[in-house]
């Protein structure tokens, strides 16, 4: 029963910052597409719309064709997750290993 | 956790570990839908906010301690940790709902299907890869847990586990 109340919580600070989030970007404005439409409803056409025009990708991404978002063949999914345990490892590295100097230097200074 | 206040059993220890371990890797995995497919990618992290729970959870006791001596005595880091969680969960529910928004897999299977907008797939990407960042803060400033806790439980067992070995084949 008390886990149940600790999900509850949980699940509900969830759902409380999902609905702020949802009614702030909407708000915002920043979900209208300004683009695509000549009407009163402007598109969105994440595919893209006619044929032989080029889908929709946000800047920073990729363009080159690779099918789905989800297919990258060969040994691509070894440089993506070397990528991101490598930016961790750059943090730990940056903090963790400090602290355990300045640490070390307290002790030795106390044993002084 | 911090040292100032974890007092936890071996077993929940042991089980914090191992969900820690678990959401690590589920989250290099959704880290990459281009490698994964989208619709592991979805499901995974659809999957990871039952994780979440569970690792909240196991945490509970601490994250009850430090919220009611927030604003009395606290150490400095602590505190940094606290808020830094926080930012964590913000962002992880940003990821999460974001995701939905822009589902191309998971929603439509189950017959929802959200209007498509170029505000929620940014979103998407700049709080992924703000959660990465916060992610490496967050292992940094568990790092000393993590190295004692996979010492004990991981490391020390597997090397008795050999080093037992020839002992009992002398005595036999």
């Amino acid at each position: 029963m008390k886990t149940l109340g600790r999900i509850f919580i949980i699940l509900f600070a969830f759902v409380l910052l999902s609905g702020l989030m949802v009614t702030a970007v909407n708000a915002s404005g920043m979900n209208q597409p300004n683009f695509g439409g000549d009407g009163d409803r402007p598109e969105f056409r994440p595919q893209g719309s006619e044929e032989g025009e080029f889908p929709f990708r946000p800047e920073g991404e990729e363009h080159e064709e690779r099918g789905e978002r989800g297919d990258r063949g060969g040994f691509g999914w070894i440089f993506g997750a070397v990528k991101n345990v490598g930016v961790i490892s750059v943090l730990v590295v940056l903090i963790a290993w400090p602290r355990s100097l300045a640490k070390k230097k307290k002790k030795a200074t106390a044993a002084l | 956790m911090t040292e100032e206040v974890s007092k936890n059993t071996p077993s929940q220890t042991r089980s914090k570990l191992w969900v820690d371990i678990l959401i690590f890797f589920a989250f290099l995995v959704t880290m990459d839908p281009r490698s994964s497919g989208l619709a592991i990618h979805e499901w995974l992290s659809l999957s990871m906010l039952a994780a979440m729970t569970i690792h909240l959870l196991l945490n509970w006791e601490w994250i009850i301690q430090i919220t009611s001596r927030f604003f009395s005595k606290l150490g400095g880091l602590n505190r940094v940790n606290y808020i830094l969680n926080w930012l964590l969960f913000v962002d992880g529910t940003l990821i999460m709902i974001s995701g939905i928004m822009i589902s191309e897999v998971a929603l439509p299977l189950i017959g929802i299907k959200l209007p498509q907008g170029f505000g929620w797939r940014r979103l998407h990407d700049m709080s992924a890869n703000l959660f990465l960042l916060m992610l490496g803060v967050h292992t940094a400033l568990h790092w000393n847990w993590i190295v004692n806790t996979l010492n004990r439980y991981l490391i020390q067992p597997v090397v008795r586990l050999f080093s037992s070995r020839p002992k009992k084949d002398v005595a036999a």
